[in-house]
């Protein structure tokens, strides 16, 4: 029965267990979760504070602006390379969100059902594109995008998002219908179906929450997309919202409350679509927890 | 919503109509399911091959009920989905109504599955998931739901059927699963382990109404279980396998009675039956099987196949079941015989009301313990020490080295 800790100065169970008590006590998880809360906020509130500046008063040194004005949104709004930015988003993020979901939900349906030679690898490497941090494929995606002639055109930025936001998709659809039992698509096959049918009458219904949050989550990731966008265009008539926002950075002076201002605008509708979809949003990144 | 038409719908009325001509006379020779020398090898993650059905032949009568029965892993529910069609056999053919089926899809093949977890589709209403397999065939309306509402009738479920699965329990699952296999009207019947979700008494109780639903719709059945007792109480006749391997096939009473090796023995009966290494031996014109705590002398029968055995006669194990021991002081003096009787000490004592099972641990021996179902009467309590009358006419002998059982 000696253990090798005989001798040495332990910490009591009691002890220990008092130490975790105190740890999973609501008001310390409260106390976390509000720290948690805050910091996501505070940059936000800070945002909104600076945009309600002028883009001179920026610089004086006060949290809270003096005179709050409304005019760097009304410079922001009026501007017609604003509403051409928010409808090249639109165009870009729905496109995208379309494509995704063509393309990922039977490619994770595939992954989850079938196994074939080279399965494994073939989903590892899915995965793999997503490891190299982005900075890394600019360059030879700039060339290529080049070579296409696609540059600054919206189908260059919508190839770069596809390619950004498919492997992550296909992951969710994966894990998403490897929580439905297979035994339902052989049952559908018994009772009559082919294999796209059974996909098609069974499994797709049933995994319709996780196609709505890879739907919104490829949505919202493409709306903020920022870094491929940039390097893809310099001009106006294909520029996104992201990068639109960016255009008040200017050479040798930066417009901060116009800059400000823009970015509050520009992730109005994300809250909005965070807001009311998300039910599935949590259901859809939780499904594979769940047995039946 | 479908107004494909599909090939199988004339298979699918073939089978019915063929059905409708004659199931009631089946002959011998009338096969509905043949699965001829089919192997099934899978490859493990390592890439080394798994033999799951080695060279397996069975022939299954038209409305034969059939279980498959024996360990996981044994390859029985690899067995059945061969026959649906949801695994290709590596070698061999599965035969439907004497056609070739190996190649063809689930749905080409006339046949009706339910599934161990029922498989019911969430997203539809009881009613939805048993017209399913009409409506995907675009049957008409009006006979889906004379051929649904019939088949609930039959299960006793009309009321549930504008319900979601999600609202009714495990039994009501089961019978809407019955439900959907049902109305297909299939050629065959494959149920996998149907009844191992739902606890003990229901079991016992669906167990029953399967039995009296196979005798209504008399479809040709097969059926897969770990469960001897459901193989033994549905079966018109029971395979057995171990390893990918066929043991015995045959009606349940005759697997209970002769067994062809000691895996079979073993596994039909509960408890199951005793094995005691035993040596046999010659003495005055008579067998004699010594164990190392007991000596009987061995019946004619037993003694006619001993006189044809070439082999070893010290490697025998003595088999028998619990029920052909008797507490010898509840025998009167004619059944009381010295040469059958085998003393031990009683370990553990069961009560089951109808009998008593007792553990019994010989003396001075290395044998391991035994079980003896003894009648209700017999009062014993643990550590006494007792005797037991062995019914030798029903005993076996067992070859050690194959595990044959020489008296089959």
């Amino acid at each position: 029965m000696r253990s090798a800790d005989n001798g040495h100065e332990r910490i009591s169970y009691e002890k220990r267990q008092a130490f975790w008590d105190v740890l999973e006590s609501p008001k310390v998880i409260h106390l976390i979760l509000v720290f948690s809360v805050l910091l996501v906020l505070i940059p936000i509130f800070w945002e909104v504070l600076t945009s309600l500046k002028t883009n001179d008063a920026v610089y004086s040194l006060n949290y809270i602006p003096r005179d709050p004005t409304l005019s760097s949104y009304y410079q922001v709004l009026i501007g017609e390379r604003y509403w051409k930015a928010v409808f090249n988003s639109l165009v870009i993020s729905t496109t995208t969100t379309i494509a995704v979901i063509i393309l990922s939900v039977p490619a994770g349906y595939a992954f989850s059902r079938y196994r074939f030679r080279g399965d494994n690898i073939l989903f590892i490497g899915v995965l793999f594109s997503r490891l190299f941090p982005p900075i890394g494929l600019i360059v030879p995606y700039y060339r290529i995008m080049a070579w296409l002639g696609l540059l600054n055109s919206l189908p260059g930025i919508i190839t770069a998002q596809i390619y950004l936001w498919l492997p992550l998709m296909i992951y969710i659809m994966r894990n998403f219908f490897m929580s439905i039992p297979s035994d339902l698509d052989e049952s559908a096959r018994v009772d009559g179906c082919t294999r796209l049918q059974a996909f098609r009458k069974i499994a797709l219904p049933l995994a319709a929450p996780g196609v709505a949050a890879c739907a919104i989550l490829t949505f919202l990731y493409s709306w903020r997309e920022f870094l491929f966008s940039l390097i893809v265009t310099t001009d106006l008539k294909s520029m996104p919202i992201s990068v639109a926002v960016y255009q008040f950075v200017g050479d040798v002076s930066v417009q901060w409350a116009s800059l400000a201002a823009a970015s509050v605008v520009a992730i109005l509708p994300t809250i909005l679509v965070v807001v009311f979809f998300q039910r599935y949003i949590v259901s859809g990144l939780t499904a594979g927890a769940l047995k039946e | 919503m479908n107004n494909t038409t599909y090939d199988t719908d004339m298979s699918d009325s073939k089978f019915i109509s063929a059905n409708a001509d004659g199931p009631a006379e089946s002959t011998d020779d009338d096969y509905n399911v043949q699965i001829r020398d089919v192997t099934k090898v899978f490859q493990d993650q390592d890439g080394n091959d798994i033999v799951a059905v080695d060279d397996l032949n069975i022939d299954i009568r038209r409305g034969e009920f059939l279980v498959f029965v024996g360990p996981s892993g044994c390859g029985k529910t690899t067995s059945l989905r061969m026959v649906a069609g949801l695994e290709t056999p590596t070698e061999g053919q599965i035969r439907i109504e004497d056609q070739d089926v190996t190649g063809l899809d689930p749905r080409e093949r006339g046949i009706a599955m339910v599934f161990q977890n029922y498989a019911l589709y969430p997203h539809m209403t009881v009613r939805e998931n048993m017209s399913f397999p009409l409506r995907i065939r675009s049957y008409p309306d009006d006979e889906i739901n004379e051929r649904v509402e019939h088949a609930a009738e039959i299960l006793g479920i009309t009321e549930l059927l504008d319900r979601k699965p999600s609202q009714l329990s495990g039994g009501q699952q089961q019978r809407v699963a019955l439900g959907r296999a049902i109305v297909r009207e299939p050629s065959v019947f494959l149920m996998d382990e149907p009844l191992s979700n739902l606890d003990a008494k229901l079991r016992i109780q669906m167990r029953t109404e399967l039995n009296e639903i196979h005798q209504r719709v008399g479809k040709t059945t097969i059926y897969v279980t770990h469960d001897q007792a459901e193989a033994m109480t549905l079966g018109d006749r029971v395979v057995v396998l171990n390893d990918g391997h066929l043991q015995q096939i045959g009606p349940p009473q005759e697997l209970y009675d002769n067994p062809i090796n000691r895996f079979v023995a073993g596994f039909i009966g509960e408890p199951p039956m005793n094995f005691l290494p035993s040596t046999v031996h010659e003495e005055g014109g008579n067998y004699v099987a010594d164990g190392d705590f007991f000596e009987v002398t061995l019946p004619d029968h037993i003694a006619g196949v001993l006189d044809e055995w070439n082999g070893p006669l010290d490697q025998l194990t003595f088999g028998i079941r619990p029920e052909d021991l008797n507490n010898a002081e509840l025998l009167d003096d004619e059944e009381y015989a010295e040469d059958r009787s085998i003393r031990a000490t009683v370990k553990i004592v069961e009560p089951m009301g109808s009998d008593r099972f007792l553990t019994m641990v010989p003396a001075n021996s290395e044998t391991p313990e035994f079980t003896a179902r003894v009648s209700p009467e017999s009062e014993v309590e643990p550590g006494d020490e007792m005797t037991l009358i062995a019914n030798l006419d029903k005993m076996h002998l067992f070859d050690d080295r194959s595990g044959e059982n020489i008296t089959y």
